[in-house]
């Protein structure tokens, strides 16, 4: 195999060197005509050593050769290169002529050419393609790098032992001429071993471009060229090789046989067993055994103890303990005699021991207690049971629940926009009309006030009897009617505004008394009368009176704005009545006193009706009769209730400074407790469109507060304080009394005991 | 200049007003230079350059079209301009103050304001309509609306002549017949068809139709002409009882589509109606298709707008502090263009003027009324006080007098010396 190889290899890699070489000498003409201290190298060397001078010729010939062999393989080469060839022979012609002396030498050149030939013609593989003695006769240093020659003026030495000196490389203005006058400047290259420009040839750069492009090198290697399999699996009727078969391969091994043997006549003993017989053993032998407990096979500890606690790590020795403590630490006289004085109860001591000076470790005695102190760890980490205590770790600020920004909820009432200035005392109550042009306002000044919204301009005044505790505008917008709670009274006044024939028509209504056959019970008939009013009450806009038994504190409306509800607290079990204008008719819904009652308020869509006492808030079905809900509020005093216009969310103020808010589908207990204010809380309201809601106490402020509630039945509302305003002064501890907001827009109105109303607006 | 310790800057100072035109030369001043310094150094220009020029002038100065409020540097950085470049500084002669006139005391709270080429219509909240001359003079009062007045306009602010229009509370609105200069006012037509109270109220340009807008959300187009027969619409002849006679006239057409009170009325063009509303809308209107051509909608309800035709743009102003400029043609983003902050309370009333495309005129519950110029939105040029309520309408419809009504029952009337120069 080797054999084989080799030649092959060598072959490759001679064509390639071979082809290097060629192309330096094929420059070695051109490069003679450009300088001729080279010439005169050479001439050196001819003369003088007629080794060189065959080697010369030699390469020569060789060079020759390769022109030949190029002329042969490509013969349709293009005119480039035999124009080259061309011009190496015209420079061979000048050299002729330069030159006398070498007239002969060319003779001599030619005849060793037909002498190489003839040699080529011969196959020794050896002449044709060894390069050994091909190397570049100028280069005169040998094998090394020119490096080595870099702080010389000379290179190399010739065959007298006398410096060859370098030639002169050209500075770089030569340089630069030479790349702007000389077309080949781009492929002269400089050879590092003879420190010579060299010119590549075509053949040369095209060899470069090939090795760049990673390909074979020699153009006419065919890599696609058929595959011969010369050795396969087939026998091949002469044999491919011709080194004689192995003895091995036809005489049996001795050893081998005797190796058999040997195993037989184990096997005929019965001292080795095949597979089966052994599994045939092992089958009759064996018991069978399985495992009883599945995790047998775990480590021994994890079976008995599941969690291990390692035991409490003893304190670490300090320096009272160690054999030479600080003087510090030594018992002077008086810590000595505290100590002994605890003799009886040792545990009371700071130090269970002594501690004691010794000038070097090697006095220090045997410690007696040893034994027993060990013991007695044993038996505190044996007869104390240890625990893990669980400990949990949470962030304080993981427990407040994540509200979104104010600013995302938007918009709000944020900014005073306008103050009604007018009334004379604190203004206990205030409403707007459906589209919010007007505000209504009542105050202890026994006046009611009808306001611009828009202006903040008092359109009317309508001065009553008594204080005005509360008013309401009609939720129905066919009436022209507002609902006035002054002393023992309660008016229906129509308040002279808005669309023309809605005001007439009211009092076109209510002007026709309906025909009653009922008779009215003694109960209601001492609990309320009704009474057309007199002509100068008639004339300030009241179209009915109603003069109750006791002071009323709340009138409020029914949703569709026929009948109304009316509280009196005083009036036990008759605190509660609700009046039908239509019928004109009055009932008392409940029999028994329930406590002292505070607020009433109608569901806005269903017959229901909230009464908050001073601690509950019960919820009755009128139509049923019947009590569906009481609502536990865990407060001391109610002062004012609310309903969510969806009428599922209920929200109660209280004077203990709290608000509550309550999800009726959810439970009786308060959903959220906001304690937002400082004192008592006089009102709170609804938004009607926005998801907003108010609350006003005595602490002077208002605070407007997103509260969403969600049609999801399973997301809580959500409720996020949003903006504490703070503008009404205070009035004999009283701070804002009534919050209401505008129908339409996002913005509260807020009545103050000091006796203006104010508008803030987004 | 100045001290070369000083950072210093190119400007260059440009007009368009060509009697006060300077070379333009780039000149190097301190960064840091102000308006005064830069006015001193203008007048200084101008006696170079022109030798008739005696008496300095005051200046305002605009660099990326803002004027310049803070010493130049700040303004600059404010505006994100490069302090490299030579930067063009515009000029131009100072808007001059308002000079306080008159002041009319009315019975009640003034709630609209129009003033003529030679008189005031003002409409009162006594129900009154009273006319006065620009000195205060009372020429004529009627009271014959039963309700808050809440809007008057001239139909035709060139010729009195045609008479003026009211609208009031009492859900009407009056066309008065007024003969220039006399006492006698006639309610000639009484328009009849709005469910509420009736807010605003607008004359088309051509001086043909009236828009009128209220609290019951409609917007309704009514003839303008105080001629009956000339009208061709249906109307009938009523005698009110111990009266002069009235005709009544019901409107051309109803728009509906605002959801609520229509607080502004007014005409863009003659076929084009702008409303503003409380339901946070602007909607311009097209009169004669009959529908809704363009809207706006913001966060709050709008109290009051004007449109300039010579910018065709819109001030607005809602129920908060600011003042808002829109650009209804711009179709995309936000159409609110600037924002003009510095009343303390809801500004109640805009007014663009008439004359130049970058003055208007506003008045707030803060009761003042303060002058703008566009190209400054955080300072006004000028704050008229004097009102000692709120300031519920101003004017500027004659180009001579800023005029304003509050609630402290005062009409303001101040002399714009910009126009008389």
């Amino acid at each position: 195999m080797g054999k084989l190889q080799k030649p092959l290899k060598r072959k490759f890699d001679a064509n390639i060197k071979e082809k290097v070489a060629t192309s330096t000498s094929e420059h070695k003409e051109t490069d003679e005509e450009n300088e001729d201290f080279l010439q005169d190298n050479e001439e050196v060397r001819e003369n003088d050593s007629s080794d060189s001078e065959g080697d010369i010729e030699n390469s020569d010939s060789e060079n020759e050769n390769y022109e030949s062999f190029e002329e042969e393989s490509e013969e349709d080469n293009d005119n480039l290169s035999e124009s080259d060839a061309e011009e190496k022979d015209s420079g061979g012609e000048e050299q002729e002529a330069s030159s006398s002396d070498e007239e002969e030498n060319i003779e001599e050149n030619d005849r060793q050419e037909t002498n190489s030939k003839t040699v080529n013609t011969t196959n020794d593989e050896y002449d044709e393609y060894d390069t050994s003695d091909e190397e570049d006769i100028r280069n005169t240093i040998g094998n090394i790098p020119k490096n080595w020659y870099d702080e010389y003026k000379h290179l190399g030495y010739d065959w007298d032992g006398q410096q060859i000196i370098k030639p002169n490389t050209g500075d770089h203005l030569d340089e630069f001429l030479k790349r702007m006058e000389d077309p080949n400047f781009w492929r002269t290259v400089k050879d590092p071993q003879t420190g010579q420009n060299v010119i590549l040839s075509d053949d040369d750069i095209n060899l470069i471009k090939r090795i760049r492009a990673q390909k074979i090198p020699d153009v006419s290697f065919d890599e696609y060229a058929p595959w011969i399999e010369w050795f396969t699996s087939q026998v091949e009727q002469m044999p491919i090789r011709k080194i004689p078969e192995s003895k091995s391969s036809f005489l049996p091994s001795k050893d081998e046989a005797r190796k058999v043997s040997k195993l037989v006549h184990a096997l005929k003993m019965g001292w080795i067993k095949t597979r089966e017989e052994q599994a045939k053993l092992r089958a009759k032998k064996e018991p069978q055994f399985y495992m009883l407990w599945s995790t047998d096979d775990q480590p021994e500890e994890m079976r008995r103890i599941h969690k291990h606690i390692p035991a409490p790590k003893r304190l670490l020795p300090g320096h009272a303990e160690s054999y030479n403590p600080p003087p510090e630490y030594l018992f002077d006289d008086r810590e000595l005699k505290q100590w002994n004085k605890l003799k009886e109860t040792p545990s009371k001591r700071k130090l269970h021991f002594l501690p004691q000076k010794y000038d070097s470790l090697r006095q220090v005695p045997a410690y007696p207690r040893y034994i027993k102190e060990r013991f007695l760890r044993c038996l505190d980490l044996y007869l104390c049971p240890r625990a893990i205590k669980m400990k949990l770790n949470i962030e304080p600020e993981s427990l407040v629940p994540k509200l979104p920004s104010p600013r995302d909820l938007q918009p709000f009432p944020t900014t005073l926009a306008i103050e009604y200035k007018g009334h004379t005392d604190m203004v206990r109550t205030i409403s707007t009309d459906k589209t919010g042009q007007y505000l209504l306002s009542g105050s202890d000044d026994c006046t009611i006030k009808i306001w611009e919204v828009n202006t903040g301009r008092c359109v009317k005044t309508v001065i009553t009897e008594s204080v005005v505790r509360c008013v309401e505008w009609c939720p129905n917008g066919a009436l022209s009617l507002v609902l006035v709670a002054c002393g023992n009274q309660v008016l229906l006044i129509n308040p002279g505004v808005g669309d023309f024939v809605v005001r007439n028509r009211t009092d076109e209504v209510l002007k026709e008394v309906p025909h009653n056959d009922v008779i009215v019970t003694e109960r209601v008939k001492s609990t309320v009368q009704w009474y057309e009013p007199e002509p100068n009450m008639y004339e300030k806009g009241v179209r009915i009176q109603l003069n109750h038994f006791k002071m009323v504190s709340q009138v409020t409306w029914h949703g569709k704005g026929d009948y109304f509800g009316s509280v009196m607290p005083e009036g036990q079990s008759r605190s509660v009545l609700i009046s039908q204008i239509s019928k004109r008719k009055s009932q008392l819904p409940f029999t028994k006193s329930k406590g002292l009652v505070q607020r009433i308020l109608f569901h806005p869509t269903k017959p229901v009706l909230f009464v908050a006492t001073q601690r509950h808030v019960r919820i009755y079905d009128l139509l049923k009769q019947a009590q569906i809900k009481k609502l536990m509020t865990n407060s001391k005093w109610i002062s004012t209730i609310a309903i969510h216009p969806g009428g599922d969310n209920l929200l109660v103020g209280t004077y203990d400074r709290k608000m509550l808010w309550f999800d009726l589908d959810l439970s009786t207990k308060p959903y959220q407790t906001l304690r937002l204010h400082g004192t008592a809380v006089r009102g709170v309201a609804y938004h009607k469109r926005y998801p907003l809601f108010a609350s006003g106490s005595d602490d002077r402020s208002l605070i407007v507060s997103h509260g969403m509630v969600y049609n999801d039945l399973l997301k809580n509302a959500l409720i996020v304080p949003l903006k504490r305003l703070q503008d009404h002064q205070a009035f004999n501890d009283f701070g804002i009394l009534d919050v209401h907001f505008h129908p339409l827009q996002p913005w509260v109105f807020s009545s103050g005991a000091d006796s203006t109303i104010k508008l803030y607006s987004n | 200049m100045s001290d070369s310790n000083e950072s210093q800057l190119q400007i260059r100072l440009i007009t368009t007003q060509d009697i006060h035109a300077v070379p333009d030369i780039p000149l190097t001043v301190p960064i840091t230079i102000d308006t005064k310094a830069l006015n001193k150094l203008l007048n200084q220009l101008l006696k170079e350059s022109n030798h008739d020029y005696l008496k300095t002038k005051q200046f305002d100065f605009l660099a990326v079209n803002h004027i310049i409020r803070l010493p130049l540097n700040e303004h600059l950085q404010e505006h994100n301009v490069s302090t490299e470049a030579t930067v063009d500084i515009e000029y131009i002669e100072r808007t001059p103050a308002p000079e306080p006139q008159e002041s009319i005391l009315h019975e009640d709270w003034v709630s609209s304001i129009q003033s003529s080429e030679k008189w005031i219509l003002t409409g009162c909240y006594d129900h009154s309509v009273n006319i006065y001359t620009h000195h205060g003079k009372p020429i004529a009062s009627i009271k014959d609306h039963l309700e808050v007045v809440k809007g008057v306009t001239w139909i035709d602010q060139t010729d009195p002549s045609k008479g003026f229009i009211s609208v009031s509370h009492d859900q009407t609105g009056i066309i008065w017949e007024w003969k220039e200069g006399t006492d006698v006012i006639v309610p000639k037509i009484s328009l009849r068809g709005h469910e509420r109270g009736v807010d605003s109220v607008g004359v088309s340009p051509n001086a043909l139709k009236v828009a009128t807008g209220g609290w019951d959300t409609n917007l309704k187009i009514w003839s303008a002409l105080l001629d009956i027969d000339e009208s061709g619409e249906p109307s009938n002849k009523k005698i009110r009882a111990g009266h002069r006679s009235t005709f009544v006239r019901t409107p051309l057409h109803t728009l509906k589509g605002h959801k609520e009170s229509i607080s502004v009325t007014k005409w863009v063009d003659d076929h084009t109606v702008c409303t503003a509303s409380m339901d946070h809308t602007i909607k311009f209107w097209d009169c004669e298709l009959f529908g809704i051509k363009n809207e706006i909608v913001d966060q709050k309800a709008f109290l009051s707008a004007s449109w300039s035709p010579l910018s065709k743009t819109l001030l607005a102003s809602s129920a908060d502090r600011h003042i808002r400029l829109y650009d209804p043609r711009s179709t995309e983003g936000t159409i609110c263009k600037s924002m003009f902050t510095s009343h303390t309370l809801w500004v109640s009333s805009v007014v663009w003027s008439n004359y130049d495309e970058h003055l208007f005129l506003s008045g707030s519950y803060d009761s003042t009324v303060k002058m703008w110029d566009t190209r400054s939105c955080k300072a006004p040029l000028y704050n008229l006080e004097g009102h000692e309520g709120q300031v519920l309408t101003v004017d500027w419809s004659n180009k001579k007098y800023l005029v304003s009504g509050g609630s402290d029952n005062n009409v303001h009337i101040f002399k714009n010396k910009h126009c008389l120069l």
